[in-house]
């Protein structure tokens, strides 16, 4: 065992963590807007809302992520014509992958809301998207906070992912590295304590907001 | 103020749920209508402002057709004020923004225009102290007090109640109904789905009794209760006012 190789590579690695903070990030911010969006028009009445808004979450749900990411990799640059680069590409991929995820989390959190509340809402005169904007969502929110959280810790694992294209995100650096260092053992235990740190400050956070959300809902 | 023309509503599996009702409900009058659970009474007062809809007839409200479909529903909600058996306050606002909100959205009122008759509203109804609480601090009587605010908010010209004291305990029935006796001798039009005699006697200009979808006693306040017809009315009053 040689502890020494993750010292002398700390800077490297932190530099691939940084990235992957800022996929993660964007992927999560980007995902829950749409995933908002796409959730809304699952819970529409209208056909014309509804049935694209449900083929696009079916679609994305029915691929494996890594595909998504190649896809974006390789078909967006010969859609607009000039190579994306690996991170923008990775973080489009991401955003539309987990905006289905992210809608039918929105989804299941609009539904929670009880029918009373939006009748209410429109028995003062409220229009649809006023009812779902200031009284359905903010609750609905508070309601998935738990589901939320999971998802994003989800989305920091599954980051990794985008080595695949050559992404120097954390554990694509680690990998780098170890093909320097032969030095596997250590390098990927350490990966791995680092991916459960800061996961289980994800859950931890995640159960503090939802004993508020409890402590909210006298 | 609200006609209803022969208005019939039925759900999916054919079961009717209204039966050809009408009845004509005059400016600043009180109408109660009771009868068993059921019976279609929270139904057709739904159709009244068009939350549920209904298959057959005609409901105006000042004129307007609720089930016309070039009539912006919402507008027309917005002169209808309703509160619910379950009060439905939304549970993420203070008081004083669950009364606010619809006149700020819907009547474009600043902030400060929209507080300040909220406030006055809080004041009729007894409980400003509680402006800033939220609603799961308040007590069944006091939510369904900021309900009845919240609805005036929008300067309704009519009221409709679901059963507002049903989900009370019986010693907060008395304050939300003092302010609904307050609010009929104001001269507002309000039709009342209830079981409280005792309003009903006191300020109703009408009784109805529906049972099965129908109109079964439709009387003066007087006549329903000196005379009533139908033997089912008698029935269901004896079973009510022991």
């Amino acid at each position: 065992m040689d502890w020494g190789v993750i010292g002398r590579n700390l800077e490297f690695m932190a530099g691939g963590l940084l990235l992957t903070f800022q996929l993660a990030g964007l992927a999560v911010a980007g995902g829950l807007i749409a995933g908002i969006v796409l959730g809304l028009c699952r819970v529409s009445s209208l056909s014309w809302i509804y049935y694209p808004a449900s083929v696009y979450v079916h679609f994305f749900r029915s691929q494996p992520l890594i595909l998504v990411i190649f896809w974006f990799y390789f078909l967006v640059p010969i859609l607009v014509g000039k190579p994306l680069g690996a991170f923008l590409s990775t973080v489009i991929a991401f955003i539309c992958f987990e905006s289905a995820y992210f809608a039918e989390i929105v989804r299941g959190g609009l539904q929670s809301v009880s029918r009373g509340q939006v009748m209410a809402a429109y028995a003062c005169g409220l229009r649809t998207l006023q009812v779902q904007l200031h009284v359905v969502l903010p609750q609905a929110l508070r309601n998935m906070i738990p589901a939320l959280t999971t998802q994003a810790v989800v989305i920091f694992q599954d980051t990794s992912l985008a080595y695949v294209i050559g992404l120097r995100e954390f554990l694509r650096r680690v990998n780098l590295v170890d093909t320097r260092e032969m030095r596997s053992v250590e390098l990927f235990l350490f990966a791995g304590l680092v991916y459960l740190i800061l996961c289980s400050a994800g859950s931890q956070l995640a159960r503090r907001l939802e004993q508020r959300r409890v402590g909210l809902a006298v | 103020m609200i006609e209803i023309r022969h208005v019939s509503l039925w759900y999916g599996d054919g079961r009717k749920v209204v039966d050809d009702v009408s009845a004509q409900i005059g400016r600043g009058q009180t109408v109660v209508i009771c009868g068993p659970s059921g019976s279609g009474k929270s139904s057709l007062l739904r159709c009244i402002n068009g939350l549920e809809r209904f298959q057959e007839g005609e409901i105006l409200v000042d004129g307007i057709s609720v089930r016309d479909p070039g009539t912006d529903i919402h507008r027309l909600r917005a002169e209808i004020g309703m509160v619910f058996q379950h009060f439905e306050l939304y549970p993420h606002l203070t008081v004083l923004e669950n009364i606010t909100l619809a006149p700020r959205k819907v009547r474009k009122k600043s902030k400060g225009e929209a507080q300040d008759k909220a406030m006055e509203l809080l004041h009729r109804v007894g409980i400003p102290e509680k402006a800033l609480s939220y609603p799961g601090q308040l007590s069944g009587g006091q939510q369904q007090r900021v309900a009845i605010a919240r609805s005036l908010a929008m300067e309704p010209k009519a009221m409709l109640f679901d059963e507002p004291t049903s989900a009370l305990d019986p010693e907060m029935i008395k304050e939300v109904l003092d302010v609904m006796v307050d609010l009929a001798r104001s001269g507002m039009t309000m039709v009342v789905v209830s079981h409280e005699m005792g309003f009903a006697k006191e300020v109703a200009d009408e009784v109805i009794f529906m049972d099965g979808g129908r109109f079964l006693e439709h009387k003066r306040t007087a006549d329903f209760f000196a005379s009533p017809e139908n033997p089912r009315t008698t029935e269901f009053l004896s079973r009510i006012l022991v």
